[in-house]
């Protein structure tokens, strides 16, 4: 880890170097990714899709300058694809030029007919690293007992060579939506932390940065307007990546002459991505929008 | 190191000791509640305190909520366990407890408290429809000769009649879309690298996701056992791929209780998981419920939906059209089965069941296991042919305000 990886043990200057990078975490938050990093645990994040828990493994390999390593999380995802596999048209060109020059072959299951797979990438990157397993829910049920040993020590057996094992543990954040339940031995070797939605001084202060220009009353009233909306029995809530498109897309038409309330209904569409929801919302229009600022003064913040 | 602190009285205990026994209590607590917690996770949570002690008690709840909770539906009870022991009913945590996202409160004392359910089939999954709930439990009977015999046809029926999908995971085969380098390198190296004979790799077939939910309420009582019967045929047949739920007027989820290998045992499970059996209808509240909780419908998800019920709702029936159309979008088929339509004069004529008729694939008629296995018989043409096809072929007028 570099010299900021120490700094990054004391829990306020963690807090302060995600705030740097642009992630403003709560304290759950915060102290999740402290403990992970202290103890060396993998953490396991989960919330409703928006909440930025992608979002906390890209901020952290910036924060700790190690690389990001990301494995998306499928259906039919195998060890194949996860962990390593042997380059076999290699090994069997190896063979043939071996043959051509009367050569003995030697040993084939060496480390260069090895196909380096998210995992093992982790494994062997000599400063470490940041992996991010995305969307572990997404991937068979079966899956999750290949990641048992990697998760617990850091180490993945490899039966022709041995038993890799990661000089510096790479940092690992493993995200899930929540449509299946994962397995008691996976979450026992990882830390857990649920993302709520953001409370409104957060999420204010994620949307005045995210949406440059936006004046200050013109973000509350759009973190007012969204937290009314998540209330609506919806098929799904908006989460702060929403917010942050609808408050963007909502000030490109306001700097195009709309007035500010007819811009925030006109983007629509970039809150609330479903028809059902957007009947419903429609229905409900005036309680949502009630606040919004008429005027385009109130909108533009000094950019 | 601080210097220590001359203790006032020599009969009291040591306050670490004093601090270490509460900790312990706590985690003692925790598992009586039912959040067992594995002992890597206590000892995490000792190291971080013995490295760091928490600065305040906010602190010290984060601490211990990241290294022992391992889900979010735990978190109410954990929040409890905590401030029984550290804040005596003092202010909550800083989070609020999260909306509804796996139902509601386990009902008090549930039922099936001799008989531990497994973590899937928690009584009380669901959420409880204040008006009409009444809680009681019902004995199915008994199995007879007659009622096995239909019941084995049924299971030899259901594997034939599954849908499937072709399968992520590729496997040998004599012909395939892909070479299997691997087997191919692994022979050649006995044949010293020549390379004799090539295998394939295809994608087998995989089946669907079947997806049952039964209704239970009174007007369906002397069907409600003949149609978890035929239920349970169906996860003895596919048990991987099938998910049961009952409802009345709660939503209870009774796979793992219905997965018992003989018919009268699992009823009896699910007897003592079942509470409103017999009782008042919500079918749009209990699918609502249903449809409101992701892992649910998770397991809707491109799934063959079948649903038993007689499909009258009390009351407003818009929240059980809705939840039908949506239940219709997220799987591959969804088919109704209703013990009235096997009178031949029935015609979907009601509200509810005119305005839902159109997100329908197929309605039938079963109410008992003879007329089940008529209608499995009949549900390869349902999946074969195009969707929605219920109210083309029940032909009554089109309802006023739907388009198709």
């Amino acid at each position: 880890m570099t010299t900021d990886g120490a700094g990054l043990l004391r829990e306020r200057e963690l807090a302060a170097a995600l705030e740097a990078q642009g992630y403003f975490a709560d304290e759950g938050l915060c102290t999740a990714i402290h403990l992970a990093l202290r103890l060396g645990r993998p953490l396991l994040l989960e919330g409703e899709p928006g909440v930025g828990k992608t979002e906390v493994a890209s901020v952290l390999s910036r924060v700790t300058g190690l690389d990001l390593i990301r494995l998306q999380c499928f259906e039919g995802l195998d060890s194949g694809q996860a962990l390593y596999e042997w380059d076999y048209p290699k090994q069997l060109l190896q063979v043939r030029v071996a043959e051509s020059r009367g050569q003995d072959v030697g040993d084939l299951y060496r480390e260069e007919f090895l196909l380096r797979r998210p995992l093992l990438r982790a494994v062997r990157a000599e400063q470490g690293a940041v992996l991010l397993i995305d969307e572990i829910d997404r991937a068979d049920s079966e899956f999750e007992a290949f990641l048992l040993e990697f998760l617990g020590d850091f180490q993945i057996t490899i039966p022709e060579l041995g038993t890799v094992r990661a000089r510096t543990p790479p940092i690992v954040v493993l995200t899930s939506n929540r449509t299946r339940e994962l397995h008691d031995a996976l979450k026992r070797r990882c830390l857990y932390h649920w993302i709520a939605f953001p409370e409104p001084d957060r999420e204010r202060a994620i949307l005045r940065m995210a949406v440059p220009g936006l004046a200050e009353q013109a973000a509350a009233g759009l973190v007012g307007a969204v937290r009314r909306v998540r209330r609506l029995p919806l098929l799904k809530r908006p989460g702060i990546a929403e917010s942050v498109e609808w408050g963007r897309g909502a000030m490109a038409l306001a700097e195009g002459g709309s007035p500010w309330p007819v811009a925030l209904r006109r983007a629509l569409g970039l809150l609330i991505k479903d028809e059902e929801d957007t009947r419903l919302l429609l229905a409900h229009a005036d309680e949502v929008f009630g606040d919004a600022p008429a005027h385009a003064e109130d909108v533009f913040g000094d950019a | 190191m601080p210097p220590r602190m001359p203790r006032t009285c020599s009969a009291m205990p040591d306050p670490v000791v004093l601090a270490a026994d509460h900790l312990w209590g706590f985690l003692t607590a925790l598992r009586g509640a039912g959040l067992p917690t594995a002992p890597t996770k206590r000892a995490d949570l000792l190291r971080t305190i013995a490295e760091t002690s928490p600065p305040d008690l906010t602190a010290l709840y984060w601490y211990a909520r990241i290294t022992l909770l391992q889900d979010v539906s735990d978190l109410p009870a954990f929040d409890r366990v905590f401030d029984a022991w550290f804040r005596q009913g003092g202010p909550g945590p800083a989070d609020p407890p999260l909306e509804a996202d796996d139902g509601g409160a386990r009902s008090p004392g549930g039922p099936g408290e001799d008989d531990p359910p497994p973590r899937d089939a928690r009584p009380g999954d669901g959420a409880e429809a204040a008006a009409l709930s009444v809680h009681h439990t019902r004995d199915f009977g008994r199995t007879g000769e007659h009622r096995t015999a239909l019941m084995r046809a049924l299971e030899a029926a259901w594997p034939a009649v599954l849908p499937a999908v072709p399968s992520r995971r590729r496997r040998p085969a004599r012909s395939g879309d892909r070479l299997d380098v691997r087997h191919a390198w692994r022979r050649a190296l006995r044949h010293d690298g020549e390379i004799i004979q090539l295998r394939r790799l295809a994608r087998p077939p995989r089946p669907r996701r079947l997806l049952i939910l039964i209704d239970v309420s009174g007007s369906l009582r002397q069907h409600t056992p003949d149609l978890l019967r035929a239920a349970h045929t169906a996860l003895r047949a596919a048990p991987a791929r099938t998910e049961v739920f009952t409802f009345g007027t709660r939503l209870t989820r009774i796979t793992a209780a219905l997965a018992r290998p003989h018919a009268d045992q699992a009823l009896r499970a699910v007897s003592s998981l079942v509470t409103d059996a017999d009782g008042g209808t919500a079918i749009g509240a209990a699918l609502e419920c249903f449809l409101g909780n992701p892992r649910f419908v998770a397991l809707a998800r491109g799934a063959l939906v079948i649903v038993l019920s007689d499909g009258l709702e009390r009351g407003d029936h818009a929240p059980m059209v809705r939840a039908t159309a949506r239940l219709s979008r997220l799987g591959h088929r969804l088919v109704w089965w209703s013990p009235l339509a096997c009178s031949p004069t029935y015609r979907p004529v009601t509200r509810a069941m005119a305005a839902q008729l159109a997100s329908l694939d197929h309605l039938g008629g079963v109410r008992d296991l003879r007329t089940a296995l008529e209608e499995v018989r009949r549900l390869p043409a349902v999946l074969s042919g195009p969707r929605h096809l219920a109210a083309r072929r029940w032909s009554v007028p089109r309802p006023r305000g739907t388009t198709r």
